[in-house]
Parts: structure tokens; C-alpha cells; sequence
């Protein structure tokens, strides 16, 4: 289930509200982790069983974690620590890593293994990450164990984060597992959150979605310089509304039911450099990232060549967390690399740079990392990169390219103004000034939000039955 | 009191209260939307059918465990939900509206033109049949000695009617198509281009606004164009013309959602000649006296008001003088076209491939056959995958 769709919206939403804040609170986690097991086996019916055997499975590895620490049995907690994780990441490697393992040793070896792809089971990159938070926590001693199976269990499956994220660091929530408040006030807040990624997700993503569609699906041939950076561009504002929306429903959904997630995107397009970016992008992965793997490494407390592996372990992992193949790694080896070249060579001259050329010169760079991200290969990265700068393409402008211009450019323009901070300030305040107008002008905003939005997931199903086709 | 004078404790005091006139305000319109569309959910009475659509709605799904195991219970339930929801075609009409506002002019495969002028996307791919079916027609024309065989392929509304494009939208070039099945065909058969006919007429009511066929205007300059070769040294010069509906909305508007438009079809009489004719629609043993089908302007699709659709095969046959017979091979563009041909034959057999699985080098035969047409236009013809089976010669003969 998706939370822009109107089944969510308007059966699933309503309902789980209404037994969630009339069980006693007692009984709230519970009624939580029911919620989330039904949200979640609603797209999944089957992988809910392996979701299930990976809350079981931690739990009980914290539980016995704990004993040994009580025990000061420092190797039997090593090896219990080891093997969980070694667990949880074999489980995330069969269903998401396998196929491409196998597909590359099949080109090396002079025998074929045999493999049949498996779906991968939704979210688990999110919810295996969750985890994984818990068990290095509970073994640095950082959280204390988690000995309530419901708590725990509502922390992994918690519907608004389980399926897109953010990843919600255990340490960052135990607190509010236990004791939350709810509120008019913070459930208000959460319904704006929730209203504002909604529009961003339907209203801009998809619709600016569709153009990037159109424009890859073309043939290398066909587009000229303006129709390729039109695509990219595209594609940019796509993945940032899509995913940002999500991430700003997941906070809203959180608030209703009383928990402070963390903010996942912070304007990551007026970064003024790599750094800063990934510093505004995709949050709580980096934040993960950093925790449990820059740091253990070392970070940059070591010699530079011992600093920059580090920095190149993280960013390949980073690629490769998001999805199996080469140009993930790619991806992520591309962000390594800029990042070394900035912190080594380019953040002298980068400072002096006015503003806006330091901006400029950032989304540039992310464009580019976005071709390797959208294309299905390596060789399509190339070619359409190959596009981008009139090569094999069908010149710098053609009427292909003027017409996904223009048919755009409105949206490309609304989506540029709002990945940008000043819209949102002015609108904040606009509505927070004295008096009765301007709080309902707001409201009017957020109705008109809900309603522009509904409109298109109801249409997610038409389609008209042409029975004279010929 | 001056705003700096207050302390940060009571201006955190004063956002929060500011934040919160607008929150419960939010919260109310959010839940009573959640509200009133659960009401509506559950209360009102589900629709079979779409008119807009013209399909039947999703009902509710059955629960069963293996449903629920292969998660078509929650699809199903998903598509219900959506299908059933409150006032469905005013929320498409918004979405269109919308789309209108952010300067989309395509939806679902259909360009939205200027003038309320809607225009079927001609694919940009390559199709894998016209050869063979370009090569079936050359032979199957050579094998007919002393038949007259002529055809034309008719350039669809976007390749025309460029001034209603929107602005830069790419078109499939289909003077190109035309010009290769010209190369294939000419050596047995008289290929007539009407492109440029047709461009002549373009500011002209050549094509519906809302549908993909052309207009009885646009088949009567055709038929003008390709008299000569059809050996019609007199076609009628007047016309009756009968506005039959001013209400047709044909299958651009369904399939683009966009519905402004309404379109007017007309049938033409030439004056002072005779048009009677039986009309036999020989798989279905119907006869009738009209090529119209007058019941059809009652129903959705009103170009069916041309032969009440596409048959595999139609005779028609005429009480008159002439000696000429004629094999019509068509597509749909064809259904208003024989209007225009009845006076001149003495019997017309029209034969849609897509439908007909009898031997024709045959039909031709037994029929006498002088004339043979092939009329389809451009989109169909490209995609057409039934012609060169129909044509091919039957084992044994030639």
C-alpha cells in the first residue's frame, strides 16, 4: 500500500486512526504494530512472514545480548553481535543482492550457476537498517535492551517509516516508544506535513515524472542537447518530490500518532557543494552510514590515505544499498570521489565562489549522478550523458526538445520555486501574521492541496474501454 | 507592546498559538473529508457502469484465503475503492483541468490541439508487417489481370492538420509511409497520394474534433481525387448533405478524458442520381436497404451510423445499368467512403481483412470484378497484421 492512493487515504488512514486512539494507551504499540503488520502484508502477503522471523529473530538477539553484557561475557557477546549481523545482512543479500552476484560470477566462471531472480520484498533495505541500528546499539552499550516484544516490534514495523523511510534510528525513538505525547496540536501539525507531501508527491512528481518517462524511453538518436538536459532536469525534480514527499508523509503520519521522526530532505538542491548536499539529501541514510560504518572505520580521525578508503567504502556501499547493479556503484564511487576532491583540492576555491555559482556547480554534478542512477546500464548512462552534451544525438535543439519544453515548463519552474526555501518562508509568514484571515488562508492552501491531489489518484483507474478502436 | 519587547519564552508561546489556529483548522478539513468519503464509502450504492468510460466499475472484491495469499483481494480492493469513489468523472474532469493549468496538450496517447481539435499520436516505432503486407497487395494486384486495382492511404489528423498541433509536437512523418508503400505497390497498382488534396482542405471540417475518423467532407475530397483512377469520368458535382447528430463524441474524447467538444456528422446524397441498394452482411445473413444504420445515432459510438460498424464481409448490390463491380478492401476510414461510390457500380463487396478468412483471388473471380480498392488510413494500415495473410494466393492456384 502506498500512502498517495486513495485506498490509503481514505480507508486505511481513517481507520487505523480511529482504533489507535481509542484502544487505552496501554495498548497503543499494539494496536500500532497490528496496523503496520496488515499495512504492510497488504503488498506483501508473503514477505510479511520474513519480516516477522527478522523482528522475532533481533529481539531475541538483544534479549541475549543483554545477558551477556550483564555477565561481562565479553565473547560470547562478540560472537552473538556478529552472527545477528551477519544474519540480518545475508537475509537483505539473498533477496536484494543474489541475482546480481550470480550474474557476475556467471560472466568470470566457465560454468553457469543457475539462479532464478526473486522479488525483493518491500522496504527490506529500510527495515533491515532499523534493525541493524538496534543490535550495534545494544552492543556499544549506547541503548539499553528492548525487552518489551510489542515495543520492539512497533519499532520496525511502524507503517509510516516501513516501506520508504526515513530510516528511524533506534536510539532516535526508544524514548518516545515507551512515552509519547498526543495532541491536537502535534496531530495538526502532522496533517500539514502529511498535506504538503502529498502535493509534492502527486502533484509535482508524478506529473513531472511523466515527461522524464517520455524522454528516456526515446532512442539515443532522437534527442537533442535541450531535450536530454530537460529529462535530466526532469528526473531531478522527480526523485526529490517523489522521495522527499514520501519522507514528509512518513513525518506527518509519525506526528498523528505521536512520534518526532527525523527530517529526512533539508532543500538538498541550493547545496553549495557535494558535501553539503549529501549533508541535505536522503538524511537518515547518511546519518546511518556515517554511525555505524564511517565512524567505526575510523572516520577521519586517521592518516589521509587510510581517510579516503574509508570515505570510498562508505560511498560504494551507499550505491549499492540502493539497488543491485553497476551503476549504483558507479553512483556511489562518483559521490566518493567528489567528495575526497572537495575536501582535498576544490573547497579552497569553491569558498570564494559567489553563491549561486557554488549552487550551479553542485546540481550540475547531481545531474550527472542522476544519469547513472535512472539509466538501466552503464552503456545507456554513457549514451544519454553522450546526449546531453550533443553527442550521437539529433543536435542542440529540435522540435522534440521545444515541445517537452514548453509542455513542461511551467511544472519545471513550480518545481524548481518550490525545492527552493524562500516560497515556504513566505507562505510560513504569510499565515502566522495576527488576525482571522490569514490562518484560514492557510487552511484554504491545504484543502486545495487535497483536493487538486485526490483528483489525481482517483484517476489512477481510468481507463476508458475503446471498444471502436479501428 | 512592541514585538522586540517580548522575551523568547513568549514568543515561542506566541508561534505556537499561531501555528495552531491553522492546525486545527487543517485537521478539521482532513478529517472531515476522511469523514465524509468514509459515509459516502459506505453508504452509497455501488455503480455497475461508466458512461465516460464505458466499462463496467470494480466491485467489491471476494474475500477468500487464496485471494488474499496472491494479493489480488488488496488490488482488487484498491481498484474498488477508487472505481467507486465520490463523484469520479468531476475528479477527472479536475485532473484534466489541472493538467490544462500546468500546459500539458497530450493525454493518453492524444494530442489536445487548438480549437478543441483532438489528434491520435502517431506511433514513432517501426511496425513489422507493412512490408509483407505492402508485398501481399503487389502480388496479390499482379495475379488480376485486366482488374483495375487502386488504393490510397489516408494521412490520419495530425499529419494534415498541422496548424492544430500543439506548438513543436513531434509527428510521425507519414508522407514517408506513404511515399514507401507507393514504391512497393506502383508496379501493379495504381497508387493514388491524397496528401496534398487533403492539405488543400485543411482550415476545412476535414476531421471529427473528438474522434480519430475522418469526416464524410474529408472522404468526399478523397473520393474527388481518386474518381479518375477509379474510372468515373462523371461523379456526381451536388450533394444533399443531412446532418444526421450534432451530439457525437467519439473515442479521442474517451480515450484523452478530455471531453469539450461535440461533433456534427454528416451523410451526403448526390443530387439527381439514384443511390437505392440492398446491403447484405453475408456472415451475419442480415439484409437491409440503407447503408446507414440510423439506430446506431442512439448510441455512444455515432460513426457507426456508417454500415452499423466493421463486418467481415458486405455486398451490396443495385438495380442499375452499370456493369462495373468493385472490391472494396478497407478499414473503417472506408465505412463513410461508400456513400460516395454507390452510384457508380453495379455491385460493391467490401471486405475487412481484420475479419475475413475466405479465399479472394477467388471473390474476384466468381464476382467479376473490374475494380479494386484498397483504402485504409495511415495508423491502421501501419499496424495492420491480417493483410497479407487474407492475400496470399491459395495453394495450387497461379
Amino acid at each position: 500500500m502506498i500512502f498517495s492512493s486513495i485506498f490509503f487515504l481514505f480507508v486505511f488512514l481513517p481507520i487505523t486512526l480511529i482504533l489507535y486512539y481509542i484502544v487505552p494507551r496501554k495498548l497503543k504499540n499494539l494496536m500500532l504494530l497490528l496496523c503496520s503488520l496488515i499495512f504492510y502484508a497488504w503488498g506483501e502477503p508473503v514477505y510479511v512472514f520474513l519480516m516477522l522471523f527478522s523482528i522475532v529473530f533481533n529481539y531475541l538477539s538483544g534479549l541475549e545480548m543483554n545477558t551477556y553484557i550483564e555477565n561481562e561475557d565479553e565473547k560470547r557477546l562478540k560472537f552473538c553481535f556478529y552472527m545477528t549481523v551477519v544474519v540480518n545482512l545475508g537475509i537483505l543479500g539473498f533477496f536484494k543482492y543474489y541475482g546480481f552476484l550470480v550474474e557476475n560470477l556467471n560472466v568470470l566462471l566457465p560454468f553457469d550457476i543457475p539462479y532464478k531472480e526473486l522479488p525483493l520484498p518491500i522496504g527490506i533495505s529500510f527495515y533491515t537498517f532499523q534493525t541493524l541500528s538496534y543490535i550495534i546499539d545494544v552492543y556499544k552499550g549506547r541503548v539499553a535492551v528492548q525487552k518489551n516484544f510489542v515495543s520492539f516490534g512497533a519499532y520496525v514495523t511502524m507503517f509510516p517509516q516501513l516501506i520508504a523511510g526515513p530510516i528511524v534510528r533506534y536510539a532516535d525513538i526508544e524514548k518516545q516508544l515507551a512515552v509519547r505525547t498526543l495532541s491536537w496540536y502535534r496531530f495538526g501539525e502532522g496533517v500539514t506535513w502529511f498535506l504538503r507531501g502529498l502535493g509534492k508527491k502527486v502533484l509535482l512528481a508524478n506529473n513531472i515524472g511523466a515527461a522524464y518517462e517520455a524522454i528516456a524511453a526515446m532512442a539515443v538518436g532522437e534527442r537533442s542537447v535541450v531535450t536530454a538536459w530537460v529529462g535530466a532536469l526532469a528526473f531531478a525534480m522527480q526523485i526529490y518530490f517523489d522521495f522527499g514527499g514520501y519522507s514528509d508523509m512518513a513525518v506527518g503520519l509519525g506526528k498523528m500518532f505521536g512520534f518526532d521522526f527525523v527530517r529526512n530532505f533539508n532543500y538538498p538542491y541550493t547545496a553549495k557543494s557535494i558535501t553539503d548536499f549529501w549533508r541535505r539529501w536522503h538524511i537518515s541514510l547518511g546519518t546511518w552510514f556515517r554511525e555505524y560504518v564511517y565512524i567505526p572505520l575510523g572516520g577521519n580521525r586517521v592518516s589521509a590515505l587510510k581517510h579516503v578508503r574509508n570515505i570510498l567504502i562508505v560511498w560504494m556501499l551507499t550505491g549499492f544499498w540502493h539497488g543491485a547493479t553497476w551503476n549504483f556503484i558507479f553512483w556511489g564511487l562518483y559521490y566518493g570521489l567528489l567528495l575526497i576532491l572537495e575536501k582535498f583540492v576544490l573547497a579552497r576555491f569553491l569558498e570564494k565562489l559567489p553563491g549561486i555559482i557554488q549552487q550551479i556547480y553542485t546540481f550540475v554534478l547531481v545531474l550527472f549522478g542522476w544519469v547513472f542512477f535512472f539509466s538501466p546500464t552503464m552503456k545507456d548512462a554513457a549514451a544519454y550523458l553522450g546526449n546531453m552534451f550533443g553527442i550521437n544525438g539529433s543536435g542542440l535543439v529540435d522540435s522534440m526538445g521545444l515541445y517537452y519544453l514548453a509542455g513542461n515548463l511551467i511544472l519545471l519552474l513550480i518545481c524548481i520555486i518550490c525545492s527552493r526555501p524562500f516560497p515556504w518562508k513566505l507562505f510560513h509568514r504569510a499565515t502566522m501574521k495576527k488576525g482571522w484571515a490569514p490562518s484560514i488562508a492557510a487552511a484554504a492552501f491545504y484543502g486545495a492541496v487535497l483536493i487538486l491531489s485526490v483528483a489525481y489518484l482517483v484517476n489512477a483507474t481510468y481507463n476508458p474501454f475503446l471498444y471502436f478502436r479501428f | 507592546m512592541k514585538k522586540n519587547s517580548l522575551t523568547p519564552e513568549q514568543k515561542q508561546k506566541m508561534r505556537r498559538e499561531r501555528s495552531f489556529k491553522i492546525y486545527w483548522k487543517v485537521t478539521a478539513i482532513f478529517l472531515a473529508a476522511l469523514l465524509f468519503v468514509g459515509v459516502y464509502l459506505i453508504f452509497h450504492k455501488d455503480k455497475d457502469y461508466s458512461e465516460t468510460e464505458n466499462r463496467m466499475l470494480a466491485q467489491k472484491p471476494v474475500f477468500s484465503l487464496a485471494n488474499v495469499a496472491s494479493g489480488k483481494f488488496m488490488t482488487d480492493m484498491e481498484s474498488y475503492v477508487t472505481d467507486q469513489f465520490f463523484a469520479r468523472d468531476w475528479q477527472i474532469s479536475l485532473k484534466l483541468f489541472e493538467d490544462s493549468l500546468l500546459g500539458k496538450r497530450e493525454s493518453n496517447g492524444v494530442y489536445i490541439g487548438k480549437k478543441d481539435q483532438l489528434m491520435e499520436i502517431p506511433d514513432t516505432k517501426d511496425y513489422p508487417y507493412v512490408e509483407d503486407n505492402l508485398e501481399a497487395i503487389r502480388d496479390f494486384a499482379g495475379r488480376q489481370s485486366g482488374v483495375n486495382t487502386v488504393m490510397t492511404l489516408v494521412p490520419n489528423a495530425a499529419y494534415i492538420c498541422d496548424q492544430l498541433l500543439p506548438a513543436n509536437a513531434p509527428v510521425r512523418d507519414q508522407g514517408e509511409d506513404i511515399e514507401r508503400a507507393k514504391n512497393v505497390v506502383s508496379s501493379s497498382v495504381n497508387f493514388v497520394d491524397v496528401t496534398e488534396t487533403l492539405k488543400s482542405h485543411k482550415e476545412e471540417y476535414i476531421y471529427y474534433r473528438t474522434d480519430h475518423h475522418w469526416t464524410s467532407l474529408g472522404a468526399k475530397y478523397t473520393f474527388e481525387a481518386l474518381a479518375d483512377s477509379l474510372g468515373i469520368p462523371n461523379p456526381a458535382q451536388s450533394y444533399t448533405v443531412y446532418p444526421v447528430t450534432h451530439d457525437f463524441s467519439g473515442t479521442l474524447s474517451a480515450k484523452s478524458g478530455y471531453d469539450k467538444a461535440r461533433d456534427i456528422i454528416d451523410i451526403y446524397v448526390p443530387e439527381g442520381m439514384d443511390t437505392s441498394c440492398v446491403v447484405n452482411y453475408v456472415d451475419e445473413q442480415k439484409k437491409s436497404a440503407s447503408i446507414y444504420s440510423s439506430k446506431d445515432l442512439e448510441e455512444r459510438d455515432k460513426y457507426e451510423v456508417f454500415f452499423g460498424g466493421n463486418y467481415s464481409r458486405i455486398d451490396i448490390s443495385r438495380a442499375n445499368e452499370e456493369k462495373k463491380n468493385l472490391l472494396l478492401i478497407k478499414d473503417s476510414y472506408a465505412n463513410c467512403f461508400v456513400q460516395f461510390l454507390l452510384p457508380y457500380y453495379r455491385n460493391i463487396i467490401i471486405i475487412d481483412p481484420r475479419y475475413y478468412y475466405d479465399d479472394i483471388d477467388k471473390l474476384v473471380h466468381d464476382n467479376e470484378i473490374t475494380d479494386v480498392l484498397f483504402l485504409y488510413n495511415v495508423n491502421t494500415f501501419m499496424e495492420d497484421n491480417s493483410l497479407a495473410d487474407v492475400l496470399a494466393a491459395e495453394d495450387g492456384e497461379q
